[in-house]
This record gives C-alpha cells, structure tokens and sequence, in this order.
C-alpha cells in the first residue's frame, strides 16, 4: 500500500496542479481522451453520437456513454433536436483554454506517462 | 432582356468574378460541381477566406473532411484559417446534413445564432453530394435541399456548394439529381478534367445564373500557389465537356467528309 502511495507520488507528485484537476475531472478512460483530442482538434463540430463515434473510430455503445458522461461533467454541451440528441464542445472560453492546456501539455512524453498512470489507476 | 443587379458577391478567384459579371448575387445558392481533385474545394476555401479578409466573414459546413484538413491545406496556399477563426471572421463547423438541417429548423439554433453573433455573410458547403445519403427518393430529397438551401439564404448567407460528379472525364450519364439540382440553386458552374493532346487539363464553364447574364465559355483553370486562376476560353476545340474534346476541323471532317 504505502509502496504504491510513493509510485503514485513519483508520478503525480509534481504535475501542474490546474492539469491534475482537468485529469481528475474529465479524463478517467482513454476513449474519453481520444473523444478530448477530437473535439480540441475539430471545436465546432455539431453532431450525432453514432457520426462521432465514426468520426473517432471507435464503436458506438462506449463513446455515447463516454460523451453523456463529458456533458453531464460540463465539459461537452448535449442538445435534443426532434430525435436527434447532438453533442458539441462547451462554449464557455475557459473550459476550452483547459482543454487545450491539457492536450498541448499531453504532447510532452513525461506528462503523457503520468496522465495515462493516473488514468490506469482510476480505472481500477 | 436581363436586368443586371449591382450588388455582388466577389468570390475572389481571379477572372471567376468575370464569368460571372462581378460576382455571385447576394443571399444565392451557388453549386460547384465537378470530379474529385479538380478543385472544388479549394476555390470554396478562396471564396471563404477571399470574404473573411474583406469583412465577410464566414462559415465552412464540412460533412466530409476534418477541419484540420481544411486549416492545413488552406495553409498551402497561404491562407491562415485558424488566425482567422481567432479572429472570428471564421467557424469550420463539422457535423452531417441531418444535424445541419435540424439545427437550422430550429428558432436560434447553434448556426443562426453563430451567424449572428459573427456578422457571417458566406458559406461553404462541402459537399452537398453527402445530402444524397438521406434519402434516395428524389421528391424528399429535393424538397429536404430546398428547404435547407432556403434556410442558409434566410440568414443572409451567399452560399456556395459542392457537389462530386461521379465520372473523371467527361459527362454524367442520366443523371437525375444533377438535373434536379440544377433547379434548386441559384447559380451552377461545372469543373470538367479535359484530355488534350495525351495531358490533363481543366475546364470550367458556368452553365445557369438566375437573375443576371453570364459569360458562356468555356475556360482553362489550373490551381497554383495562390489558389483558383481562370484563363482563356478553349479555341478551336469542340466537346469540352465530353472530356476528349476534337479540333474543330477535325470534327469538321469527321461530320462532312465521306469516308
């Protein structure tokens, strides 16, 4: 136990704190990662859970519930349209600047070892 | 005889403003079709970014490729599309028709209030083939771009669409939708490859312009370091458009002399 405290310190220890809190309030799973980087990568995309999920390349059962998770989180904005529900990335600046804070900063290999031993360890 | 409007819409492709007798009109649904590769989008891309640095700003409705592909191939022509979204004269908006349509219907929807909160004048729809995936009764379909094409002019926007023609030379044979799409928009120019003497050219011609006159040649363009550039019409050549064009005295001889 206290050995696995002191890896999780070594690994945690000195991450920017505002980092560490983006990890702990949105990121518990990969395929959430992924579906981050995307919506970074593309900000204005409006669109339905089974064309995102095209979009990501990933199947359509985990990314509808890794997307209703991101909007219930504030993080994704979710809209009903007739019977369509849509997701989008947050309007408000601030979120936006955290996203990409953290996807700027998951370029760095050591950043990106942590977050992924933060994400494992969630995860459990 | 045609009354000529004054108030245009520049597309800022040279000599395209030409063809067209100054532009585009405004509040117009402007289809560009043609093959893939032959430019399509790279003349909407000059057309966006032409009004975003001319106090037009813009939106780029994508349902086919990543706004990344668009920033990153508008940069090869030096055209600096995430500055211009930083600067908001700029949205690269990716979704599917389905949501575009329901998003529009809707009072204040995302796009509408986008549009205005932006002062956005212009639009790039790329491509309007992807609209085909919805339904493939050509009444619905017909009605469902009618609707959607009514509701960009609706918000002010001057449009221009892509549509993909299917065949690399040459023309579409029986096409329907491409008949009834002629209908639905304002204006329609195709972009042709022609093969003259064993090499690859390409042709555009503006064939409808609704409301106004327009030049009836049909042009060389190529595509350079600065984007779309239209040159002079085709001389001494017939069938253009059937991709394998002939000079004319060869046609000459073909339909006069026995053989």
């Amino acid at each position: 136990m206290e050995q696995e405290n002191l890896t999780s310190r070594a690994y945690i220890g000195d991450m920017d704190p505002e980092l560490l809190d983006f990890l702990n309030r949105y990121v518990d799973s990969f395929v959430k990662w992924d579906l981050l980087r995307f919506f970074h990568n593309n900000p204005h995309t409006i669109d339905t859970v089974d064309n995102i999920a095209r979009y990501a390349g990933r199947n359509q059962e985990t990314v509808q519930q890794e997307l209703a998770d991101l909007a219930m989180r504030g993080l994704l904005e979710e809209t009903h349209m007739g019977s369509m529900v849509v997701y989008a990335l947050a309007a408000n600046p601030a979120i936006r600047e955290q996203l990409a804070r953290f996807i700027d900063a998951s370029d760095d290999r050591q950043f990106r070892v942590r977050a992924i031993y933060h994400v494992i360890k969630g995860s459990y | 005889m045609l009354v000529q409007a004054t108030e245009r819409v520049s597309t800022g492709v040279p000599g395209l403003d030409t063809m067209l007798h100054g532009g585009f009109l405004p509040r117009t649904a402007n289809l560009i079709e043609g093959a893939p590769g032959c430019g399509k989008t790279t003349l909407g891309m000059q057309y966006i970014n032409h009004g975003a640095l001319h106090d037009e700003p813009g939106l780029i409705l994508t349902f086919e490729q990543f706004p990344e592909q668009y920033y990153r191939d508008a940069e090869a022509f030096g055209w600096d599309f995430r500055e211009l979204e930083r600067r908001g004269l700029l949205r690269v908006i990716m979704s599917s028709p389905e949501v575009t349509r329901a998003d529009l219907e809707r009072f204040n929807g995302r796009i509408a209030s986008l549009v205005g909160r932006m002062g956005a004048k212009r639009v790039l729809v790329d491509s309007l083939s992807q609209f085909e995936r919805i339904s493939r009764d050509p009444v619905e379909l017909r009605n469902l771009i009618h609707g959607f094409l009514n509701a960009l002019k609706r918000e002010g926007l001057t449009a221009l669409l892509t549509r993909e023609a299917y065949v690399l030379l040459g023309d579409e044979e029986d096409d329907e939708s491409e008949a009834s799409m002629g209908f639905l928009v304002d204006s329609y120019t195709l972009l042709r490859y022609v093969e003259i003497e064993s090499s690859i050219q390409r042709a555009i011609i503006v064939l409808k312009m609704r409301g106004s006159a327009h030049d009836t040649h049909i042009r060389q363009f190529d595509i350079s370091r600065g984007g779309v550039a239209i040159h002079e019409p085709f001389r001494g050549r017939e069938g253009i458009l059937s991709g394998s064009p002939q000079q004319m005295a060869e046609s000459f001889i073909k339909a006069f002399v026995r053989r």
